[in-house]
């Protein structure tokens, strides 16, 4: 069911987002924060709220979009060990700053929706795996988990509910990598954050070898709107398999960058136009990235495309994280691209060969490109060098990696040969 | 059981199986770095990619358990491709510098670039250099050539413990790293060049000498240690180049002990040919001169012999055949540690295997220093402490072992009989007990706690008990591993399949030798004590160095020199310095023999290398001696000598005429009525003394060989330790010291160290202070 | 082993050390807490030396290696001081489209000192950091993780010149 006026619905995780001062606990609970706690603690199961996580049909919003009920019926129950839930709050890949506005403007929402998930799931300890450089957002997460702490929303015996539940905030220290869900493991365990491969999956064997669910900010804090208004309220939220609302960080050439909060189905159109205020140059993209520097790129053609999970899948993208990066018609390409080969380089965390040496490969081919320095016989090598990174690896950095060159060189051929003619010369 | 397809082939493997593992089980080649089937996987290198039907990406085959009708293919177009990158990969900023690389010709990089690479790398950007670091005496580092595969770092983490090697940095940075100016503290070092798939990491001692094709490969078993490794000896032309682990044999590593002895085959401490004392010094001769020389030694004379127990089953008996047709009447001493001759109830050896070990419920380590004694068993348990299996230990000093021991307890050795009076009083009360309980408790008047451990242990299914020197040379040895016997019945560990009963024994066939020579075996101290008093007119010595290894130096000290000495063997050690005659005996690598293990395992070498000099087989040589002497030479060839071993262990025969090895072991022996209790203990002296064994030290081979000693010299502690509380009870202070023993009064430099036990006298053996490794009680007095 | 190389070694203080305590019960083990620790340690001596780094394994019982594997890691651990005033220019997607490097160019020109180094008066140190989740604001800087987002070459220089005549006191 889709709503006829997508702009009917309200926002669910940005719904406080402009109350002055939410970030308290009193005036978040003025506005209904920790409101139905009581209710789903004393009167839902794990397995109701599981059920209706499902009916809303809720996709993971870190970038892989797996469904997030589904995710949480794969923990066993009864392992004699304890389950852990972590909140991804690393927000690493280029063009991503959503859960930034979560954390620092509604951090309650955040926790009420922690809180929800770990009694659903039987967790004990909880941990808020944040960015390094978020100091400042770690601090008023802090100064919020401190108050709820006080107010017996954290700790022991919930609201009386008989359901205990410690939260930390744990600070990541300056490594994109750690966003991926093994790796962010690895990094709260004390060492550097090289993911795992899998199997054998983080649901049954994670956070020291113990069933641990890997959850993004935005996810998190949608939860207690499905519990409260109900999974199939949700699920009638957006189109079909791709349900609810969904934060886009919109960045790049755009005149009003930011984050916007919008049904999924919305078009890519809508939301730079509508939004954004469109374009700073001209009136049709060069580039749109969707979903974060690590999605393919769409071009002009695919302005009309769906913000949803199937409709960039059909364009040739990803809706990942719903990162958009606008780029007019004044971009340079190469320069572009060579700067996120000089990313993905710096980023990767060095133990798979293909990402370890293809990224530093790339990045310097894309130095010389851009200095001038190129020549025909590089777009080769470029091309195979990315093709065999992508889905060889133990995580998919490198097929974030992959991504800008092979879309440059799918769709720029021409502007990046005139590259190597124009600087030969 | 899983059945998958293999390139279309059905192939059944047990659950859980990782698709290489399946690959490798049926002969399916497929190429891999990281992969190393003793270590935890990394798949990182990405080499082993394969396709899985239906799967929209390759998968790495190292990792990707199988399952139930997977269809997998090795070898196609696309996987050919990957491989080829992957390569390129890798080649991009290694230095190709195959040519002066010890690793060209058995470098895997090498060959997959043959095999899987592009003829030409396309790389045309700069290239990254890496600073090397240390990693101790056997291991040298050129990091440049390193291809990121971890395997060092997960072996230096899962198998030596240390953890020392790690992980630096990140992206096309990373780099493969130990801590600065700290050598890599593992016995198991010179692995590491054997794992690096590639020339990062490469065997020191033998760098820039030699190259793979050179080498002629003869397969051995080490006899540096009881656990008796199978060895690989690489020689060029007759000279050992190295000494490597045999492939799929029970152990994969080598110890750096028996890795690195092989610098001593060729020492100037080795007896190339007879020689006789002519005015004070040996001098080179021919065999009939020096024959003649031991015969006017030996002739009607009454004789003690002392022996090594590293000798082979055959030349053991060859040396027993010449003491019947000879000296019918002589003792014979072969083990140098032990100071109670009594027979025990259980002798020396292992009634489990090291796989069975690794598996028990409990293992508990009675008064060993593992690490250094058996380093290979010790690694078995390391493995089992990661699979969180206990291993808990009692002992005079908190012996390194570089993991966690789950219960430990630190005691004297005078403690022994109040612990294991204390474990049996626990069992009993839980309705465990054993006939001889009343008698053995009455004898000790004490109890102490650590007796809880092995109480907590024995009530476990399966329960090892390591039982090791510290008990096996105490004075009273036979009443302590009585009291052991009788525990281990009281929990029912003495049936035939859940014995737990492991004496460790001194040396390398030692198991074998209370069946041959328990009827007429005597103390080495002993032997030398009748010596001294002028009961023994001639000593024969073969291939044992009792000045130089075991608890009775200065007792040797006291006759060498003044009894007429035919030394026979292969190394001259302290003991050269007093032989009226010497004759060679070929070295372990030199010969054709069996060898029994700690465990009863049995190795048939038949590929010697060749011998340096004149020394011929032992065997030969003691029927040569029976012969000069004017007796009957009772063999002429080895099968008529085996004919005779066989009759004292008719196990072996069949092997012999099989070849299979592996179907028999040899069982230690058992002494049913071997019951004694406890003695009182004599106190005149406060403290007891312990000595420590170093692998790097103890044996005339270690100390003949330069490598070892150099690395000896890393590892060396103080010579003598006490624990502060017992200088602090005695009001003194570490220092010049006096140590009383029934030696007499000497002077030594005391350290202090926390972790030995207070009340115990910790002595480097081969040290300055090797010389008390005679006692086992003494006390300490202010200097001067 | 214990380092004994440097002649006044850093110790966490009584304070600190029943803060770390505390911040290890947090956690099913010790070494979680280790990058927390670092970064106390950072604060506490300015950078991470190895004596500080072997003190800091002490602490938390773990090995030197395993502290120095997670402090080459992460890229804000600091084997090496740095100015007090950190100047970290993202340079990323979001930030180049909307003039970051125009922007750290005449930054290093103010400063009169190139990208990755301090100035001599060891006041300020400026870098080029990859993306700071902040793209909606572009182009970002932070100061001592402060953010400054829609930074300018005029706010950056007034920030400069405002340090510069405050005598440095952060
Ligand atoms: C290289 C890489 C970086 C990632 N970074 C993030 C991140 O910063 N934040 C995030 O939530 N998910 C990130 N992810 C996705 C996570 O692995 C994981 O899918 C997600 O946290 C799951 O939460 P969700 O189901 O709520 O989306 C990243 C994945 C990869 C491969
Ligand atoms: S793909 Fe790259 S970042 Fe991901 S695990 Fe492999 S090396 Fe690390
Ligand atoms: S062997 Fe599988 S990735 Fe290296």
């Amino acid at each position: 069911m889709i709503p006829s006026d997508p702009k009917q619905v309200k926002q669910i995780c940005f719904d406080r987002i402009n109350i002055p001062d939410v970030h308290t606990l009193a005036v978040a609970r003025k506005h209904g924060a920790y409101e139905f706690l009581p209710t789903v603690l004393a009167e839902f199961t794990a397995a109701k709220i599981i059920d209706e996580v499902k009916v809303s049909g809720l996709r993971g919003r870190g970038g892989a979009g797996f469904p997030t009920g589904l995710k949480w019926s794969f923990v066993p129950r009864n392992t004699g060990k304890p389950t852990y839930l972590l909140c991804n709050a690393d927000e690493g890949e280029p063009g991503t700053f959503k859960d930034r506005d979560i954390m620092r403007f509604d951090p309650h929402l955040l926790i009420e929706g922690m809180i929800m998930a770990g009694f659903a799931l039987g967790v004990r300890d909880a941990y808020i795996y944040i960015r390094g450089e978020f100091v400042h957002e770690a601090n008023v997460l802090n100064a919020a988990i401190k108050e709820a702490y006080a107010a017996n929303l954290l700790g022991e015996n919930i609201l009386g509910s008989g359901y205990s539940m410690e939260l930390t905030v744990h600070r990541g220290a300056g490594a994109y990598v750690c966003g991926e869900e093994t790796a962010l493991i690895e990094s709260l365990e004390g060492k550097p954050g090289r993911p795992r491969f899998k199997p054998p999956f983080p649901a049954v064997e994670g956070f020291y070898r113990c069933p641990t669910v890997v959850n993004n900010v935005e996810t998190l804090a949608t939860v207690p709107a499905i519990l409260k208004h109900g999974g199939a309220w949700h699920a009638a939220i957006g189109v079909p398999n791709n349900t609810g609302c969904k934060i886009f960080s919109v960045s790049g050439h755009v005149n009003k960058p930011g984050n916007y909060e919008v049904p999924m189905g919305t078009s890519l159109k809508t939301l730079i136009e509508d939004y954004c205020g469109g374009l700073q140059h001209g009136s049709v993209p060069k580039v749109v990235i969707p979903g974060g520097s690590s999605t393919p790129w769409l071009t002009a053609e695919h302005y009309n495309t769906p913000l949803t999970y199937d409709g960039m899948i059909k364009a040739g993208s990803m809706l990942g994280s719903g990162a958009v990066i606008v780029l007019d018609e004044t971009a340079d390409v190469v320069s572009f691209t060579r700067r996120l080969a000089h990313f993905y380089a710096h980023e990767s965390c060095g133990q798979c060969t293909p990402c370890r040496e293809g990224t530093g490969w790339l990045e310097r081919i894309m130095d010389r490109i851009e200095a001038g320095q190129g020549c025909e016989g590089d777009l080769r090598v470029l091309k195979d060098a990315s093709t065999h990174m992508a889905g060889r690896t133990i995580c998919a950095l490198a097929d974030g990696a992959a991504a800008p060159i092979l879309s440059m060189l799918k769709h720029f051929p021409e502007e990046v040969r005139a590259y190597l003619a124009e600087n030969a010369a | 059981m899983t059945s998958l397809l293999i390139n279309d082939q059905e192939v059944e493997v047990t659950p859980g199986t990782s698709i290489l593992e399946a690959c490798r089980q049926h002969g399916v080649d497929v190429p891999y770095f990281c992969y190393h089937p003793e270590l935890s996987v990394a798949a990182n290198c990405r080499m082993c990619l394969v396709e899985v039907e239906g799967w929209g990406k390759p998968a790495a085959s190292c990792c990707t358990p199988v399952s139930e009708g997977m269809k997998v293919k090795t070898q196609t177009e696309s996987l050919k491709k990957d491989r080829k990158m992957v390569m390129e990969y890798l080649l991009i900023h290694h230095p190709l510098d195959c040519p002066v690389c010890d690793q060209g010709g058995g470098c895997k990089l090498q060959d997959y670039a043959l095999t899987h690479g592009a003829s030409k790398g396309r790389y045309a950007e700069h290239k990254r250099a890496v600073v090397n670091y240390e990693l101790g005496p056997f291991v040298n580092t050129c990091m440049t050539r390193c291809i990121h595969c971890t395997r060092c770092v997960r072996f230096a983490d899962e198998v030596a413990g240390t953890g020392d090697i790690g992980v630096l940095n990140r992206s096309d940075h990373m780099t493969i790293a130990g801590i600065v100016e700290e050598a890599l503290e593992s016995e198991l070092s010179g692995n590491l060049p054997d794992i690096c798939p590639v020339g990062a990491l490469l065997d020191k001692p033998s760098l820039d000498v030699s190259r793979p094709w050179e080498m002629t490969h003869h397969k051995g078993t080490c006899t540096q240690c009881p656990n008796g490794c199978d060895i690989n000896i690489e020689s060029r032309g007759d000279e050992v180049m190295r000494i490597r682990p045999v492939e799929n044999s029970p152990e994969p590593w080598l110890c750096d002990r028996g890795r690195y002895v092989y610098d001593a085959f060729r020492s100037d401490a080795r007896i190339l040919e007879p020689r006789v004392r002519r005015d004070g010094a040996l001098a080179a001769t021919g065999w009939d001169e020096a024959f003649e020389q031991a015969v006017a030694l030996l002739k009607g004379k009454r004789v003690g012999i002392v022996f090594s127990p590293d000798w082979s089953v055959e030349a053991h008996a060859s040396i027993r055949l010449m003491r019947d047709a000879l000296f019918p009447d002589a003792k014979v001493a072969y083990d140098l540690h032990r100071r109670d001759l009594r027979p025990f109830a259980f002798e020396e050896g292992f009634s489990m295997t090291t796989a069975q070990i690794e598996a028990a419920d409990q293992v508990v380590v009675l008064g060993s220093d593992l690490r250094q004694r058996l380093p290979l068993l010790m690694q078995r348990l390391r493995k089992r402490g990661r699979a969180g299996k206990p291993v808990a230990r009692i002992g005079a000093m908190n012996y390194r072992t570089n993991m966690t021991i789950s219960s430990d307890a630190i005691i004297r050795p005078r403690d022994w009989p109040a612990v294991i009076a204390r474990a049996m009083e626990q069992v009993r009360v839980l309705g465990k007990t054993a006939a001889g309980f009343d008698a053995w408790l009455a004898a000790v008047p004490e109890r102490h706690e650590a007796g809880k451990i092995l109480a907590d242990a024995l009530m476990a299914d399966s329960c090892a008990l390591l039982v090791g020197e510290e008990i096996r040379s105490h004075d009273d040895a036979a009443a302590l591993i009585y009291g052991i016997d009788l525990l281990m019945r009281a929990c029912g560990h003495a049936e035939k399949d859940s014995d737990g009963r492991n004496l460790i024994p001194e040396g390398m066939n030692t198991q074998s030798l209370a069946a041959s020579f328990g009827d007429v075996r005597i103390s080495a101290g002993e032997l030398f004590a009748q010596a001294g008093a002028g009961a023994l007119d001639a000593l024969v010595v073969i291939g044992s160095d009792p000045m130089g290894d075991g608890l009775f130096p200065s007792a040797a000290a006291a006759v060498l020199g003044k009894v007429p000495l035919v030394q026979i063997g292969s190394i001259s050690g302290r003991t050269g310095e007093f032989a009226d005659v010497q004759l060679p005996a070929s070295a372990y690598p030199e010969n054709e023999g069996t060898f029994v293990n700690m465990e009863g395992r049995i190795r048939v070498a038949t590929n010697p290398i060749r011998s340096l000099g004149q020394e011929r087989p032992l065997w030969k040589v003691m029927m040569r001696l029976i012969q000069v002497m004017g007796g009957e030479v009772p063999v002429v060839s080895m099968d008529e000598l085996r004919a005779v071993v066989a009759g004292r262990m008719p196990e072996l025969a069949g092997i012999w005429a099989s070849g299979e090895t592996d179907s028999v072991m040899v069982r230690p022996a058992r002494n049913r009525d071997a019951a004694c209790v406890p003695r009182k203990q004599d106190q005149a002296f406060a403290l007891d003394v312990v000595s420590r064994y170093s692998m790097y030290r103890e044996g005339m081979w270690a100390r003949a060989s330069g490598l070892l000693s150099e690395a000896a010299d890393l590892h060396a502690l103080d010579d003598v330790l006490v624990h502060p509380d017992t200088l602090a009870s005695a009001g003194l202070a570490a220092g010049e010291l006096t140590v009383r023993s029934f030696l007499g009064e000497k002077v030594f430099h005391v350290g202090v160290r926390e972790d030995v036990s207070p009340g115990v006298l910790f002595i480097a053996r081969r040290g300055v202070a090797g010389e008390l490794s005679d006692v086992s009680a003494a006390s300490l007095s202010g200097g001067k | 082993m214990s380092a004994q190389l440097n002649a006044t070694p850093h110790r966490f203080s009584e304070a600190r050390l029943a803060e770390i305590a505390e911040l290890v019960k947090r956690y099913p083990s010790a070494q979680s807490a280790l990058m927390p620790v670092l970064y106390m340690a950072q604060e506490d001596f300015g950078y991470l030396s190895m004596d500080v780094q072997q003190h800091v394994a002490d602490v938390l019982n773990l090995r030197l290696m395993q502290v120095r594997e997670v402090v080459t890691f992460y890229t804000m651990f600091r084997e090496q001081p740095c100015g007090s005033y950190l100047l970290e220019v993202c340079t990323s997607s979001g930030c180049m489209l909307n003039g970051a490097y125009e922007l750290v160019t005449h930054m290093a020109d103010t400063l009169g000192i190139k990208i990755g180094e301090t100035t001599p008066d060891g006041l300020f140190t400026l870098t080029e950091v990859e993306c700071a989740g902040a793209c909606g604001g572009a182009p970002v800087v932070q100061v001592n993780n402060v953010y400054h987002e829609k930074a300018t070459p005029e706010s950056m220089d007034a920030l400069i010149t405002q340090v510069r005549a405050s005598g440095g006191g952060k």
